[in-house]
């Protein structure tokens, strides 16, 4: 058989995608319709998603490659990065990490932009405790949404956009390992997100982000947005997984032995395992969730064989290792620019290595603390409590290795140090309130309240949202060829920090006084606190602001360009110049030394990059 | 600085062994996901046989399709996986290799004729309970897959030629061959769960 030199001749862009996942969604409903087993359209709706993200697909041109392979026609090779040049590569499908890195940026930070937004709606119901702004029903709907896309939001906003641009130069690779499932990995969440947008079309989701059952097979349209938009996250999280982690196991340079491995590259790695093991276990129960919404079975239906348990246990199964998804990366953050700015050796390498896979074990382990109120068997109790507990071991040791490399160093407090410290005081706080909620009698008192709702508030805003800003700072200048002006920086900080804090820390209180979540309304004589918190909140999203004028005020206006390694950084990403060559380094760079031997009288730099670039020896 | 370099690697052989590596890599991790995907249909299994709520695990007249029919699709299933073994363990240019993946792309779309037939003729609804609703939840997931599986062996098949991706680039289509493999297991434990334990 001769292999032929055709190809499919589509143009492909995301132009085309939406233009054939129009008639896609109509195919589907229309296919639904023909077939579907009952009357309330969620057969034709979930079809239509469904349908529609394939075409979008197909049309980015994802299909390319599967139908030139089925065909018998030659293969498309994977795209020259040199060749990928212009603005034009961001608005297209693209196998270079660097471009996928930015197409996440972008995206995951005007997804932020709506649930912050959704964040506000929300504060600005509670202004007055009787639900005559927001009615009941609109008000639950908003939650799940704003729950949601900032589940969708933080399950990515670490690993997409610094996960895909830094791993690969941090290893001393010229790619990644799979770059079309890294790119799939990105092209699914557009469709995600306004699939889940669709939601409010049909009038919301009244389950929050957890989809208990029996609510769930019985509420309306929106759920089947719920149901396809998270199993897309979930498709993400896979294949992002796979490519993550082949590509530490497999494209490390020559050197780069596990021990020289960068914290961050660690973070990734570890939450890389957890979203490739727990993702499938989620697509698997939404599956459960959208047959008994459409063709009548009982997985979850009680009256007809069926658990809501079940739902309870496969979700949480995933859901708890989903939150250390957010966390490790964060951590990883944290671990790798602490160093740089106390000008150190990281104190404890190995330690806070175990530290991150301590977690991530652990996390396997906890996933029915979340039963506590919902009738899990009281045999079951102290087992779960206790390995909730335990779990606040390996984040302590995490905690100690920061402290302990900060520990009599001359800091340089940049702003994405600083950011650093807000992320130790916050989590602080989170971790520890989070030790009350993993027992027993406390949780059974403040599960359902606002103690609950302050406590993952701060361990995602106030720790990852906090390390993804300290990223931000430490990296885009790498990223984007362009530095961040610091003295807006320092104001964001600040600005952010007194924000949070004054945001969140009331809702302890509100929370011990028992105002329940996810509700309306409340009891009136805490409307002053619920005050005090929304016009913080405004704050909040106005610090936000703050940090998007830094954006366009450094990238538009002052335009000060950044020079290679303006940390004086040993690590491997700062060795290459910026902006960073389509095939990231001339040759595969030899690995001679550690990152963080700072301040160690001689040490060698961290790798022979062959001439071409100066690598920063310590100091 | 201008890198035009396309390869990872400058060297072939040393580009070769790393796609040999990366392609192994993505495999066992591809099923490591998807082993976690199928445990979560087993332990639905379990608990709702385990919990047997309102005696709805299998109502009265409800029981497994005929285990002969299951039996020929599992046998089926098997034969593909082994075949396609055998045959890439041969040079992907020798004649075995050749005869024996047209022969397992034909028993891969025999598999998926034979579930799809089957699924389409239960003899019970989907609606009876706990065990219909496992039995065609865990059977059209993995038999999904089987037939994306088996799309990807014709794409195998179809790729032979001398500047073919299957020739060029062997270490990939030899690494399927645990996907075919892994496929057929789980078909087993599928087997001896939904005809056998249930």
């Amino acid at each position: 058989m001769v292999v032929s030199e055709r190809r499919l001749s589509l143009p492909n862009n995301p132009i085309t995608g939406i233009v054939l996942a129009i008639p896609g969604y109509f195919a589907g409903v229309w296919l639904g319709t023909l077939f579907g087993l009952d009357d309330d359209q969620n057969t034709g709706i979930i079809l239509g998603y469904l349908f529609a993200t394939a075409a979008f697909l197909i049309g980015i041109g994802f299909l390319n490659y599967p139908l030139e392979r089925l065909f018998g026609w030659q293969v498309t090779p994977v795209t020259d990065p040199a060749e990928n040049t212009g603005i034009g590569r961001f608005f297209r499908l693209s196998l270079d990490h660097k471009v996928i890195g930015i197409q996440y940026l972008v995206t995951i930070l005007i997804m932020l932009l709506f649930g912050g937004i959704g964040a506000m709606l929300i504060r600005t119901s509670l202004l007055v405790p009787d639900s005559t702004i927001t009615p009941p029903g609109n008000y639950i709907s908003l939650i799940g949404l704003h729950a949601v896309m900032m589940i969708f939001i933080t399950s990515a906003v670490i690993v997409g956009p610094f996960g895909n641009y830094l791993v690969p130069l941090m290893i001393g690779a010229r790619r990644m390992a799979f770059p079309r499932l890294e790119a799939l990995s990105f092209w699914v969440v557009p469709p995600a997100a306004v699939i889940l947008a669709a939601a409010t079309f049909w009038g919301g989701f009244p389950t929050g982000w957890t989809g208990y059952p029996p609510l769930s097979v019985q509420a309306g349209q929106g759920m089947d947005s719920y149901i396809v938009g998270f199993a897309l996250i979930a498709v993400a999280l896979v294949t992002s997984g796979i490519n993550m982690l082949a590509t530490i196991i497999g494209l490390r340079a020559p050197g780069m032995t596990w021990t020289r491995l960068p914290m961050f590259v660690w973070g990734i790695f570890t939450t890389s395992i957890l979203g490739l093991l727990a993702a499938p276990v989620l697509a698997a129960a939404l599956i459960m969730l959208a047959m008994d919404r459409t063709v009548n079975t009982s997985f979850f239906l009680a009256s007809n064989g069926g658990s809501n348990y079940l739902w309870e246990n496969l979700f949480w199964f995933f859901g708890h290792p989903e939150v250390y998804i957010f966390i490790l990366p964060a951590f990883g953050i944290i671990m790798e620019i602490v160093p740089h700015f106390a000008r150190k050796p990281l104190w404890g390498y190995r330690t806070g290595v175990v530290g991150l896979f301590g977690v991530a074990l652990l996390s396997w382990f906890v996933w029915q603390h979340h039963l506590f109120v919902s009738g899990i068997a009281p045999v079951l109790r102290p087992f779960y409590m206790l390995s909730t507990e335990l779990i606040s071991i390996p984040t302590g040791i995490i905690f100690l290795v920061v402290l302990g490399t900060l520990w009599r160093a001359r800091v340089w407090f940049t702003v994405p140090m600083l950011f650093c410290m807000g992320f130790l005081f916050n989590f602080l706080i989170g971790g520890i309130s989070g030790v009350y909620l993993s027992d027993v009698p406390t949780d059974v008192t403040l599960h359902g309240s606002y103690f609950s709702m302050a406590h993952f508030h701060y361990t995602i805003m106030g720790g990852e949202i906090f390390a993804l800003m300290a990223a931000a700072y430490y990296w885009l200048p790498k990223m984007t060829g362009k530095m961040l002006s610091p003295t807006i920086g320092r104001i964001h900080f600040w600005w952010m920090f007194i924000a949070f804090n004054s945001t969140f820390f009331p809702l302890f209180i509100v929370g011990l006084l028992n105002m329940p979540r996810r509700v309306a309304a409340y009891n009136p004589d805490l409307v002053g606190l619920n005050r005090w918190v929304t016009i913080s909140a405004y704050f909040l999203f106005g610090s936000m602001l703050v940090f998007a004028g830094n954006l366009i005020y450094s990238w538009f206006f002052v335009a000060r360009p950044a020079v290679a390694n303006p940390w004086h950084a040993r690590s491997l990403e700062w060795q290459v110049p910026t902006p960073v060559p389509a095939a990231n380094f001339d040759r595969v760079p030899v690995i001679v030394a550690g990152p963080y031997e700072y301040g160690i009288p001689n040490a060698r730099p961290v790798a022979d990059l062959g001439g071409i670039v100066g690598a920063t020896g310590g100091g | 600085m201008a890198v035009r370099t396309r390869a990872y690697e400058a060297d072939a052989a040393a580009a070769a062994a790393l796609d040999t590596r990366l392609a192994g890599i993505g495999t066992w991790l591809f099923l490591a996901a998807d082993l976690f995907f199928f445990v979560a249909w087993w332990f639905a299994f379990f608990y709702l046989r385990a919990l047997n709520n309102h005696q709805d695990w299998k109502a009265q007249g409800i029981g497994p399709p005929s285990k002969g029919y299951g039996a020929i699709v599992l046998v089926l299933a098997l034969a593909t996986a082994i075949t396609y073994f055998l045959g890439s363990r041969q040079a992907t240019m020798a004649f075995l290799f050749r005869l024996l993946t047209p022969v397992a792309l034909v028993l891969g779309i025999a598999t998926c004729l034979f579930q799809g037939y089957e699924m389409w003729h239960l003899g019970f609804g989907l609606t009876e309970g706990g065990y219909p609703s496992v039995f065609s939840g865990l059977s059209g997931a993995w038999v999904i897959q089987f037939a994306l599986a088996t799309a990807w062996l014709a794409s195998i098949v179809t790729q032979t030629g001398p500047a073919g991706d299957t020739i060029v680039r062997r270490q990939p289509a030899a690494s399927f061959a645990w996907i075919l493999l892994y496929l057929a297991a789980i078909g087993l434990v599928n087997y001896f769960l939904l005809y056998v334990v249930a």
